[in-house]
């Protein structure tokens, strides 16, 4: 492909515009506002923005619907808390800490329940993430109980002291850019159709010699291992976690950005999450913070009922990415054909 | 040993209420193949109209247990009207069941369940709700060498009776019929003159009122009726009808006092916090090595 190709630039265009907003503009008017709290919001929008990119690989993109996401979020974040209290560990080894250990327990739970399919695998998923939330809350010596672990000392990375707002903001952001970028590269591309073709019909993918469990397995491996970063961010930009930020509620809530951006559909994710976390906060400014959680099963109750395909459909999404961020390769004229490499 | 026969006295009556809930999931998963997660939020709905009705007109037990029955069906059939109706666009066999279907009406009774449960939040507020002493069946009882409290026999009488009402209904009356024929056959159902809509709201008003019941009975023998109390008996009683097997009533019953007793006597070997962890953990050995329930019976994949 040659440079002056436009699709390539149209895509280059996208990507640095998309990093414009994140780390230029976003940080310009959260600085300009000059309060601590509303970096926090950010903070959160972003670590969810990656809890509903992740959980889009399993159940948008491979269609297993996964209803204790939070559990893993929740593993992730206890490892990071316990690693940084116990052995003084900063944010450069919690971090992969926290993944590669929530994504071993993904692991484990996916080799028995993965046989499973549909609402037997959903209601498994849910089982085992509520036995994950009985052990936080009641293995009293380890996790504290409901007490929670406080953390101190802030965020430090290589000797960096990154604990003032803003350069916690762009440590998160440059994590969940690169963790999202990933899910991106995995969701868009051969591995990424392959998923699809067995959340349509996994018998069907089988017999077309696509080995289902083995990629059920390792999707939801990968979502788990990104749901632990983000419970690593959390701990350590939040500095105290507790058994609540985990429980069925929490899973409900990034099903909901998921299914509210449009099911298989990686930009409605993070949009789902943007509007999940950010409205709530706007209605918290108009003392409405009591009517958040109605406020989330209302607007999940709509768009299953209105909006079937959620706001930003699989299809348009697809059209969008390959379009914007396909790196420029689909051949003029063969945007119908198979693929996209 | 005697401490062991009141735990099992205990897990009895738990394990009635648990197949209280447990039925409504089953007729309802007969009928649609469905799965109402909103059902734990009809438990909590009942339990807080019976404390109404106890605290503003302080009625018998009995007539409260009756208008709790009404209040569940009413809004049994108000939930299937809204959370599951509108994805229902044809009512032949293959549509009804679908995948489509359950994977939307699995949503939407999960996100009125959000609503049922905030709304009841912002009304009465988060905590316990203060159940008046008298009302509490916890008035002790000594049966030889074993003591129980008059809740334990109120459950175990009202839920036996509720069972055989239920039997009665399936299979002595019109309404029980068309149930029983669209859960076995909905395309047949219908070629035969069988409203399938009707029955579907009729289903939900059965199954709905004995969970309500269940409800009730349960605030006043612990005492404890706050917003989020549906979550745990709905998720056991699913346990129950995935471990009897999806669409067998008996099973399911049978496998919610197995669930009861075991949660009743792992307070030997456990503290009791971590008693929830034998529901989920039968769930996962049953998914795990009996995916078509303990008493077998046909099923598709799992």
């Amino acid at each position: 492909m040659s440079v002056s190709d436009p699709g390539r630039g149209r895509s280059l265009l996208w990507t640095a515009l998309l990093l414009i907003v994140v780390f230029a503009v976003v940080p310009a008017l959260l600085a300009s506002a000059g309060r601590s709290y509303l970096y926090q919001v950010a903070n959160l929008i972003m670590i969810f923005s990656l809890l509903s990119v992740s959980m889009h690989l399993v159940t948008g993109v491979a269609g297993l619907l996964q209803l204790g996401h939070a559990a893993f979020y929740g593993v992730g974040a206890y490892c990071a808390a316990l690693l940084a209290t116990h052995f003084k560990l900063s944010i450069g080894i919690t971090l992969p800490a926290a993944g590669l250990a929530a994504g071993l327990v993904a692991f484990l739970v996916a080799l028995p329940t993965m046989r499973l399919v549909s609402i037997y695998f959903a209601v498994a998923t849910l089982g085992i993430g509520q036995m994950l939330y009985v052990v936080m809350l009641n293995w009293v010596p380890v996790t504290k109980g409901p007490n929670g672990i406080l953390l101190f000392g802030g965020l430090q990375f290589l000797g960096f002291d990154l604990s003032k707002p803003a350069p916690a903001y762009f440590f998160v952001a440059t994590v969940v850019s690169v963790s999202i970028y990933v899910l991106h590269r995995l969701s868009h591309s051969y591995y990424g159709n392959a998923l699809r073709a067995l959340r349509e019909d996994d018998q069907c993918a089988d017999a077309m010699g696509i080995d289902t469990a083995r990629l059920k397995l390792e999707s939801f491996t990968v979502s788990g291992f990104f749901a632990g970063v983000a419970g690593a961010l959390w701990a350590h930009t939040a500095g105290y976690i507790s058994p609540a930020d985990f429980n069925f509620n929490v899973s409900i809530l990034i099903l909901s950005m998921v299914v509210l951006g449009g099911l298989g559909s990686l930009p409605g994710a993070i949009v789902g999450a943007v509007l999940l976390i950010g409205l709530p906060e706007l209605l918290r400014e108009f003392k409405a913070g009591d009517y958040r959680n109605i406020i989330i099963g209302l607007v999940l109750f709509g768009a299953i009922l209105f909006l079937p395909k959620g706001l930003i459909g699989e299809t348009s999404a697809l059209d969008l990415v390959r379009r914007q961020f396909g790196r420029g390769r689909s051949i003029p004229g063969h945007e119908g054909g198979v693929g996209w490499k | 040993m005697d401490y062991y026969l009141q735990q099992l006295v205990i897990g009895l009556s738990l394990g009635m209420v648990y197949a209280l809930v447990a039925i409504g999931f089953t007729l309802i998963f007969g009928v649609l193949n469905v799965v109402n997660f909103a059902h734990g939020e009809i438990y909590t709905i009942g339990a807080f109209a019976g404390l109404l009705l106890f605290t503003s007109f302080a009625p018998p037990l009995a007539a409260v247990i009756l208008i709790v029955l009404a209040v569940g069906a009413l809004a049994g059939v108000g939930l299937e009207r809204l959370a599951f109706r509108p994805f229902r666009r044809f009512t032949d066999e293959a549509s009804l069941k679908s995948r489509a279907m359950r994977e939307a009406t699995l949503m939407s009774s999960l996100a009125l369940s959000i609503v049922a449960r905030e709304a009841i939040e912002l009304i009465f507020g988060s905590q316990f709700q203060a159940v008046p002493f008298k009302l509490l069946l916890n008035n002790p009882i000594k049966l030889g060498p074993v003591t129980i409290v008059d809740g334990d026999l109120v459950i175990l009488g009202t839920s036996a009776l509720m069972l055989f009402a239920l039997q009665y209904v399936l299979k002595h009356t019109r309404v029980g019929l068309s149930i029983r024929a669209v859960s076995n056959n909905a395309l047949g159902a219908r070629y035969v003159g069988i409203d399938t809509n009707r029955t579907i709201a009729w289903t939900f008003a059965v199954g709905s009122a004995m969970g309500a019941v269940a409800g009730i009975l349960v605030g006043l023998y612990y005492g404890a009726i706050f917003p989020a109390m549906g979550f745990s008996p709905g998720i056991k009683a699913f346990v129950a009808m995935v471990m009897g097997g999806l669409s067998s009533i008996p099973g399911a019953v049978v496998c919610a006092m197995i669930i009861g007793v075991s949660e009743a006597l792992s307070t030997i070997f456990v503290a009791s916090v971590w008693q929830d962890l034998v529901a989920y953990a039968f769930l996962i050995v049953t998914l795990i090595f009996f995916p078509r329930g303990i008493f077998g019976g046909v099923r598709e994949r799992v």
